[in-house]
This record gives C-alpha cells, structure tokens and sequence, in this order.
C-alpha cells in the first residue's frame, strides 16, 4: 500500500513572465518527488482552475511579481469555489506586500513564500497540509 | 624580470614550510572556496605563474585603454575625463506621476533616467483591456497614447544627459510617440541622447514582454533600428539587456555568450537589408550588472570588451574602432538585495557600485535601490542612490586612474578564464544554429533553469552566505524603512484620461491611419512611418497592436519541461 504522490501545478497568472522563482520551486518539488505541471506565465484564473481540476492537482501554486496579486487571487479563489474544487490548496510566491499577505491568507491563501524562502519550507508546508490516503 | 621557475620554486617552498604548522592552529574557513556564480574554485594565492597558466601576456591581452583589446577600457582616459552618467530606473503612475518623480530626481543631481512601462504598455494593450486589469501602472508608467507620452516628457531637458525607454514588444509605436511628443514640445531630437531598448529577442528567454512570434518580432526590430539609423543617427535603437539574463540567474559565461548570441542575430538581420557592420555594430549597447561577488563581476566586464570586440573583427570584418568598442551601461545588480534587513543593501549598493567604477562598468550606472525588494522606490531611497554613486565616483579614487585593478593576478587569471569559456559556449550557441534556434529549441530557458536551481541549492546548504538570510537573520516585525505606496486610484485615472483622449480625437483619421499600418504589416515596408501617422492621430497603442496581432498572430511557446 503505497502513498499516493502529491501532485502541483506551477503557474503565472497575468502579464508578468519573470519564471525564476516558478521553475526553481518547480524543479525543488519535483526533486522532493512531487508530480508537478508548470503551466508557464500569462494563465488567467480560468487557465489554471481548468488545468487544476483536468490535472486532478492537490496543490495550486502562483508566482506572483507585478502587483497585481489582489486582483488574481481572489478571482483564482472564487473560480475554485464555483468549480466545487476549493478543497485544492492554494499557495502564493514572489512580491506580495505584508499586509496584503493577511488578507489574502483571510480570502482562503494557505500560504505565502516571499523572496529569501527557503524551498525545503514549502516541501514542507506541502506534505503537512496535504491529505493523501 | 622575475624568473617564473624561480618563482615556482619558492612557491612550492612556501606551500610546504610554515604554512602547514600555521594551518594546524588557522585551519581555512572552507575546503573548497568559490566564486558566486560561475562556482569555480578559488585558489588560496595567484602569482605569476597562475598568468603563465592562462597564456597572458600584457601586450596580448591588456593593452593600453581605448586601443584594442580593450581589457582596460575603451576610452583613453575612462572617469578621468568624464564620470559616469548617474542614472536611475524609474516610472510609475500616469504620465504625470512620472514626470514629478523625473523632475525631483534631476534636482537631486542625476542627469539621466530609464523609463520602464506597465505590463499592458509592454504587451501592447490598452489601460481598459480586460487583461490589464489590476496591472495598469504597476511595473511603470502607463502609456495608452501620445497624450501620455506627452505628459510624461514634459520635462528641462537641457538637464537631460540620458534618456533610456524600456519597451521591446512595441517599440515602433513608443518610439513614433517619443518622436511626436518632442517634437510638440520644440526638443530638437539631436540634443536627446535617447536609447530605445528595442530587444524583443532576449523577452522570448526571459522576463516574457513578447506579443508577437519570434520572426516577425525580429522584422518589427529591425525596422525600428533602421528607420532610427536613418533619421535619428544620434539615437540608439537596440541595448542588450545582459542583466535580465543575470536576473535569470545567468552565470557570468552564460550572461555574455547568450547576450553576444542574441546580439549577432539581431546584427545578421540588418546585414540582410543590405546595412554595412560599420554602421550597426557601434550601435549596440549593453546593460551589464555586477553582483557581490566583486572579482567575479569585475573579470566579466573586462572580459566582455575583449570578446566583443574579437566577435566584431573576426567575424564581420569590423575595422571602424567604435564597432570594436562595447557600448555598457552598468548597474550594480539586484538578485543579492535582500528584503531582510533592507538596509543593508545600502553597504551591498555601495561595495558593488565600487566594483562597476573599477571594472569601468560603461560610460553610464544605473543604481537600483535599497528598498526594491519592498515595493517601488521611495524618494529618500532615490536620494541615497544617488548619494553611493557621487561617494564612489569622489571619494574612493577608483575613478582617479584607469582600471586600478589591472595586473592583479588573481583579476587577470580569472579574466582569462572567463574569455576562454565564453567563446567556448558561443561556439556550442552556433552548433546549434543560432540565437533564433536557441529560443526555439527552448536551450536557453533550460540552461538558464539549471544554472537558477543550482543558484538556489548553493544558498539553501548556506554554502552561499547571504547576512540576514542564511546567516544572522534577525526576527523582523518592523520594517525599518518608509514604503512608497501606490495609490489605487491610479488605475481609474488612466483609463479616464483614455477615455477622454478617445472621444476628443478625430476616429475617422485613426481609422484611416491604422489601415495604413496593416498595409505595411502585410507587405515589406518599414513599420514606423505608418505607425508615426497613426500615434499622431491618438491611435492607442492597443489599437495599434491589435492590427499587428492580426497579421502577425500570438505567440504561444509550447510548454518548457524542467
């Protein structure tokens, strides 16, 4: 009786094509043995939560370096909840100011890992929050 | 002059004597030290004989400043003569936030800024798109028609040295609203020593500010560049931003091969119209950041007059000096300016703005600022970077003689290796076909992932120290800085004034102006001239793109496996 791996899909939503951040943790979760889709840059939230639910993905991650994290996210989340697939656990990277990180942890972000984060905190964060059986 | 074997002798002496009971009690901080990026090992002394090694000689590979092979410098005289034009990035808000951010940074005593724009800007879409929502303004200022830009210009400049606009994807459409706002405002376009960035081809490896497929974004650049030789002579129309490639987390090798690559691509499609390299080739620019890895940073820029100027003799036959001549703007880089502890990225700032004055980083600096992990720069951030530039350039005397450091062992074996290794890999570029081939192949963005990742791995095992991140962290609850905050209003405010600019307008003039450019899309005519017509009508410059997208198509990469 195996665990069943954890599957991630790595996307950019909007304009911004900055992929450092996104492949570096793409490739980390991959090495830790995670099954991941890098979706590239320029998604839209619709892109992604189709992709999430076709890829039948545990954990959505969007690098985010813009700015305009406060409109993509909470329409990502939105879609998530109409879809019937709010279950999937949504994480954030990349720029995102203190307080908006509060809020959008309120809006339903599991996390958020800025610049400087370490990516055994994410493989971590991932295999604690995610539920396989 | 020294006898090497004596010198070999006496080294091997001293690497066996006292040294090995002095190990005993100070035994060395590593087993292995290295360099930041490219991760060679750092030998415990260089001598002579680490030069005999790389085959250096003092007329083969220095030189004197301004004569080839440029090693020291290409100009005779560098900083004694004429510092470093001091500039700093910038732009925000509408056209006429950024212009007040302009108009204080040149009381501050800079005499030059970079315009960047907002995503949609750089991606041809209007401030109303429904894709740019969210985005307007972000990045930079937001230019939807030439009513903007000539908000934005409205500037002294008789206090303007240089100005540089960062725009790749649709340069055709700022520059022709460059081109109108100046010449509303009576600027004689001579007495503007303007740089259009204008390089879509290194967007397609990294940062992504593409609209249209690779062939066609290298036509719309090229025209660009050859309207500009024509009619603006003084202008320059291309700059190879090597730093994006840094930023990408590039090793030193790979910054330049892939830049130099890029460079020879863009230098083959004017030569296809029949220009001559004499003419091109002194146009080219490049934007070269350091890190903190000081003689790292320092090896590679002197080790990019060498190669670039080699590239331009040997394989296009370049005679004219200012064709062998590398053209730099250097910056100090960002990818070790930390969001802990922001303030210490004043001393990393500074130790860094040292190492592109010794190297002779360009006949222009860009200083990025403290507080730019946080958010987009504060005016007291603006007037300390100012402040490191003008310490460095008075203070320290780096700028008092040419390349100081040259002759030092350790620089000129670490030069060499350098050199070697770039041409190494431009030759691996060329066995594949090209810059165009390595975008296609999608080398590039592969190797650039490795070099990325294995960047990372060096911090996470903190054999890469990095002070307020892998070594004295602190718990931060306040962050010690002001924090320049964007008004969200400023959004609402853009697409207004678009608005407004679109009623006011003459549509039927617009209507007729954007035909015109389709017609040039279509067939072989040079994109500017039309596209001039249809700024000067108020045309948006989604409304221009739009027509361009129609003929031209998205471009959609397929999907890079890491």
């Amino acid at each position: 009786m195996g665990e069943k791996t954890i599957r991630v899909l790595i996307a950019k939503l909007g304009l911004d094509g900055h992929t450092t951040g996104a492949t570096v943790v793409a490739r980390a979760l991959r090495d830790a043995g995670m099954e991941v889709i890098y979706t590239g840059i320029k998604q839209t939230p619709e892109m992604v939560v189709q992709t999430a639910i076709q890829e039948d993905v545990d954990v959505i991650g969007i690098s985010s370096l813009s700015g305009a994290h406060m409109k993509h996210f909470p329409r990502l989340l939105d879609l998530l909840r109409e879809s019937g697939a709010e279950d999937k656990l949504v994480i954030a990277g990349g720029v995102i100011p203190e307080e908006d990180i509060t809020e959008l942890n309120k809006r339903g972000v599991a996390a958020t890992f800025t610049m400087g984060t370490d990516t055994s905190q994410i493989i971590e964060f991932i295999n604690r929050s995610v539920h396989k059986d | 002059m020294d006898n090497l074997d004596d010198i070999r002798a006496k080294q091997t002496e001293w690497e066996n004597g006292a040294i090995q009971e002095w190990l005993k009690q100070a035994p060395e901080r590593e087993s292995e030290f290295v360099t930041q990026y490219l991760q060679w090992p750092v030998r415990r002394l260089y001598t002579p004989l680490d030069l005999e090694e790389v085959g250096f000689t003092y007329s083969g590979d220095l030189g004197f400043p301004g004569d080839p092979p440029y090693a020291r410098g290409t100009e005779p005289t560098m900083y004694r003569s004429n510092l470093w034009a001091m500039v700093q990035t910038t732009g925000f808000g509408t056209g006429e936030d950024a212009n007040r951010r302009w108009r204080y940074m040149l009381d501050q005593g800079l005499t030059g800024f970079i315009i960047e724009y907002d995503l949609p800007t750089t991606h041809g879409l209007d401030s109303d798109h429904p894709l740019a929502a969210g985005e307007v303004s972000r990045t930079g200022v937001a230019i939807d028609t030439l009513a903007d830009m000539e908000r934005a210009l409205d500037l002294p400049f008789e206090k303007i040295k240089h100005m540089t606009s960062v725009c790749n994807a649709p340069q055709p459409v700022n520059m022709a609203m460059i081109i109108a706002a100046l010449d509303k405002k009576g600027v004689v376009p001579e007495l503007v020593n303007l740089l259009m960035v204008n390089g879509i081809l290194i967007e397609f490896i990294c940062v992504g500010r593409y609209i249209f497929p690779p062939g066609p974004s290298l036509r719309i650049a090229t025209d660009v560049f050859e309207y500009s030789v024509k009619h603006y002579p003084n202008w320059t129309p291309i700059s190879i931003i090597s730093a994006q490639l840094y930023a990408a987390r590039a090793t030193p090798v790979q910054e330049l091969a892939f830049s130099f690559s890029i460079a020879m691509a863009y230098i083959d499609s004017l030569l296809n119209r029949g220009l001559d390299i004499d003419t091109v080739a002194p146009y080219f620019s490049f934007v070269i950041s350091v890190d903190m890895d000081f003689f790292e940073s320092i090896a590679k820029i002197r080790a990019s007059r060498k190669i670039w100027a080699k590239l331009m003799r040997d394989r296009y036959g370049a005679t004219d000096p200012r064709s062998l001549k590398i053209r730099i703007m250097g910056s100090p880089g960002t990818m070790s300016l930390t969001l802990q502890q922001p303030l210490n990225n004043i001393a990393r700032l500074g130790t860094m703005m040292l190492a592109c004055a010794l190297a002779g980083d360009g006949q222009q600096m860009n200083i990025p600022l403290h507080d730019e992990a946080h958010a987009l720069p504060s005016d007291e951030a603006v007037s300390i970077g100012s402040a490191i530039q003008h310490i460095v350039a008075y203070e320290t005397g780096a700028a008092d003689t040419v390349d100081p450091l040259g002759g030092s062992y350790y620089l000129e074996y670490l030069t060499k290796k350098i050199e070697d290794a770039v041409f190494e890999e431009i030759d691996k570029v060329d066995r594949i076909g090209g810059a165009l081939k390595g975008i296609e192949s999608g080398y590039f963005q592969k190797e650039l992932a490795e070099s990325a990742f294995r960047y990372q791995k060096s911090l996470e095992l903190g054999k890469r120290k990095l002070v307020g991140v892998n070594i004295l962290r602190r718990d931060e609850k306040e962050t010690p800085i002001e924090i320049f905050k964007m008004d969200p209003e400023v959004e609402k405010r853009q697409i207004a004034g678009l608005q407004e600019v679109k009623r006011q307008r003459d549509n039927d003039r617009v209507r007729e102006a954007l035909a015109g450019v389709k017609e040039a899309a279509q067939g072989d005519a040079n994109l500017v001239p039309p596209i001039l017509d249809a700024v000067k009508a108020y045309a948006t410059i989604g409304e221009i793109c739009g027509v361009l997208r129609e003929v031209f198509g998205e471009y959609r990469p397929g999907v890079i496996t890491i």
